[in-house]
């Protein structure tokens, strides 16, 4: 399987994931509802969207492990329908605590490594090489069960890379990982993607989604929006703000409203936001703050106008 | 969806993982093997069919010594001497008294609460025992307790028929004195029993736990291979790693038979142990080639296990998997003819019956270890039948395996 021949002429080939109008309910509920996404080859994918927004159903209908209602979805080239054909370049670490916690963590991996018929040195040396990148090599003989919350996701995340596969499904890798260890993380995934291999990841944590070529936004099972996280936070509408911290924010607040200002009073502090940064000396001639901070949009503003937005 | 090839590797690779989980889990472990052995003792001990503790009084108003004698010698019976029969009654509507025996010079009267048939056949043949010239106790040839079990038999046989009236033994002239029986089941007057001798055409008079000994042993095991398959394979689905290896190039057959690979290293262990304490400790017969028995049990234990991941599908709980017990196990504990014949089953029941793994795996084991058959006695309907309920079960627990589980 590995390895397999695909015609070249396929345009798909460019395209890890291609999905067309999906659709899936469970019941009366609409988890994917017209979903399209396409998902280039070689990239990191970011899937950011409230609970309930059909991110992890996506991906579980990128696993073959759904029976969509509706739509096309080819993954690395092959029709949903019989995606288990492709299963040994897949990697896919689910949110659940999928490992079997009364075996070590060399059993473990053995285990995995055997389904993908992995063995003798090669499989031992990949587990010390993967083990060693998640920094658990001096843990090898522990039982799995005993392991703390970040280091049973790393694990788990070693035993998903230990055939190598080309596209990684990533549901919530990185929940209980220390800021320091996702770092390294991440530097494993970018020479992941060097080598053409293709990232899906879902997340709740805006600084990891900003490090995603491409984030999608979804809601209520649709994509309501996709670009790099630059692109999102314009998408938006978000400009950077203006926190001034002043004597009386009520009559600032209103002298600034009069000349056409944006202005929220946030715990007694000004929120003025910058449509042209041209305009900051006006503001500062008019009122004279005690002390001021100008605030740069994040990905998680974006990320919660989108969702107010949304819900209207 | 994946083809019907199985690739051996993978089976092994997913057998070994069960095996290394189950050998960690030790309380597993001492249920896998132990608790079924626990359950036979207590069979053994329970159906070996001492009756005991039966409080009985004494209303002794002169004659019959020979009976006197023979009940103070019954180690079944706390005896209690009461000076009238009123006592006696008002004891045993107390509750505080099985039964009584009243004796009055050529009327033997007995006194009965009713409420258990074992208690009334084992005071009445005692009784008669005690009336009876000696003769009457031999029972032909028994094999070590076959004597005083043939002792029981005859009281059932007597329990049945003992509403008559008859004097003891050589005073047929004193009508006069002859008891009336006065109420069904409450009152009997005893009455001499002509001699029966019973002969056993195989030589031996089986115990109960002989007869039930072998049918029980493959419950057991069926047991217990249904419920720990059943519920490990929950865990893998609640647990996530049944999805996890779905996206794998594992197939369900492999899956599956990996399962029942590892477990049954552990059933064979399961099987060999019930096997020993049945014929060992309680001398259960073991006419037959106890591998044929052995095989039996095994091909039994793969069908509880492969019928536990099959139904394991349809709950969502450990609590769930316990809620199939009532349904999978004890129509099997009350139909296949463990406890009784399946002759003795409503007609419109017998259907069920014959369509229980546990009916042929009795009737085999039945047959291998009393009679002594061999494979090709056995083969049709028992083998058969158990080798078709196994690869039906594996079939609907693979085909039951979806990877679209949404």
């Amino acid at each position: 399987m590995k390895g397999e021949v695909v015609p070249a002429a396929d345009p798909s080939l460019d395209y890890s994931i291609v999905a067309q109008g999906l659709m899936k309910s469970f019941g009366k509920l609409k988890v994917l509802n017209d979903l399209s996404v396409r998902i280039p080859r070689g990239t990191t994918y970011c899937l950011l969207g409230p609970n309930g927004s059909g991110k992890t159903t996506f991906i579980r209908a990128v696993a073959g492990l759904l029976r969509l209602d509706g739509g096309d979805l080819s993954v690395l080239g092959e029709p949903v329908h019989s995606v288990n054909r492709i299963y040994p370049r897949i990697g896919y670490m689910t949110q659940h605590k999928a490992l079997y916690p009364d075996l070590t963590l060399r059993e473990n991996m053995e285990f995995y490594a055997g389904l993908y018929g992995i063995d003798g040195r090669e499989r031992d040396e990949r587990i010390s090489e993967l083990l060693e990148m998640v920094d658990l090599a001096d843990h090898i003989d522990r039982i799995t069960g005993a392991l703390s919350g970040g280091m049973y996701q790393r694990l788990s995340l070693a035993c998903t890379l230990i055939h190598d596969p080309d596209l990684l499904l990533l549901d919530e890798p990185t929940v209980g990982v220390d800021p320091i260890l996702r770092e390294a993380f991440w530097r494993f995934f970018d020479g992941l993607v060097e080598r053409r291999v293709t990232i899906l990841i879902t997340t709740h944590l805006m600084d990891e989604a900003e490090r995603c070529k491409t984030v999608g936004y979804m809601r209520a099972g649709r994509m309501l929006a996709e670009g790099s996280p630059e692109e999102l936070k314009r998408l938006a509408g978000l400009r950077p703000i203006l926190r001034l911290w002043v004597k009386d924010p009520q009559a600032s607040a209103s002298s600034l409203e009069a000349r056409g200002f944006e202005v929220e009073v946030v715990g007694g502090v000004l929120h003025v936001r910058i449509e042209d940064h041209g305009r900051l000396k006006e503001i500062l001639e008019r009122i004279e703050p005690s002390d001021l901070r100008l605030v740069e949009p994040s990905l998680a503003d974006a990320f919660l106008r989108l969702s107010e937005e949304g819900l209207r | 969806m994946m083809g019907p090839t199985i690739n051996s590797k993978r089976v092994l690779v997913v057998a070994r993982r069960v095996v290394r989980q189950l050998k960690r889990d030790r309380r597993t472990i001492g249920l896998i093997t132990f608790a079924p052995v626990f359950l036979m003792i207590l069979f053994g001990y329970a159906l070996s069919g001492e009756m005991s503790g039966i409080n009985l009084g004494v209303v002794d108003l002169g004659g019959q010594d020979a009976l006197r004698v023979h009940l103070q010698a019954v180690d079944d019976f706390d005896l209690l001497h009461l000076g009238s029969e009123s006592d006696a009654e008002r004891l045993i509507v107390e509750g505080r008294l099985h039964g009584a025996v009243v004796i009055r010079g050529e009327v033997v009267r007995v006194l009965l609460d009713g409420s258990s048939p074992q208690i009334t056949a084992s005071v009445m043949t005692e009784v008669k025992n005690g009336l009876l010239p000696r003769k009457g106790l031999q029972n032909g040839e028994g094999r070590g307790a076959g004597g005083e079990l043939g002792a029981v038999k005859g009281g059932w046989l007597g329990g049945d028929g003992s509403v008559g009236r008859v004097s003891g033994p050589g005073s047929l002239g004193s009508d006069g004195d002859v008891g009336t029986s006065s109420g069904p089941g409450e009152y009997s007057d005893v009455m001499a029993v002509p001699e029966i001798v019973q002969r056993y055409v195989r030589g031996y008079d089986l115990e109960m736990m002989d007869s039930v000994g072998p049918a029980v042993l493959g419950l057991v095991v069926f047991f217990f291979t249904f419920i720990t398959a059943a519920i490990s394979f929950l865990r893998e689905r609640t647990q996530g790693s049944l999805e996890k290896f779905m996206v794998s190039p594992l197939s369900r057959p492999e899956m599956v038979a990996g399962y029942l690979l590892g477990f049954s290293l552990f059933a064979l262990l399961q099987s060999a142990t019930t096997l020993l304490v049945v014929v060992l400790a309680f001398g259960v017969p073991m006419e037959g080639n106890p591998l044929t028995a052995f095989g039996v049990i095994i091909l039994l234990g793969a069908g509880g296990l492969v019928l536990g991941v099959f139904l394991s599908n349809f709950a969502k709980t450990e609590f769930q998997v316990v809620q199939f017990i009532p349904i999978v196990i004890l129509p099997q504990v009350v139909l296949s003819g463990v406890w009784w014949p399946i002759e003795s089953i409503p007609a419109f029941l017998q259907p069920i019956s014959y369509a229980l793994p546990l009916t042929y795996s009795s009737d085999a084991l039945r047959a291998v270890m009393l009679r002594g058959a061999g494979v090709s006695e056995i083969l049709v309907p028992d083998l058969l039948f158990l080798v078709g309920f196994f690869v039906i079960a594996f079939g609907a627990a693979t085909l039951m395996l979806k990877r679209e589980v949404g």
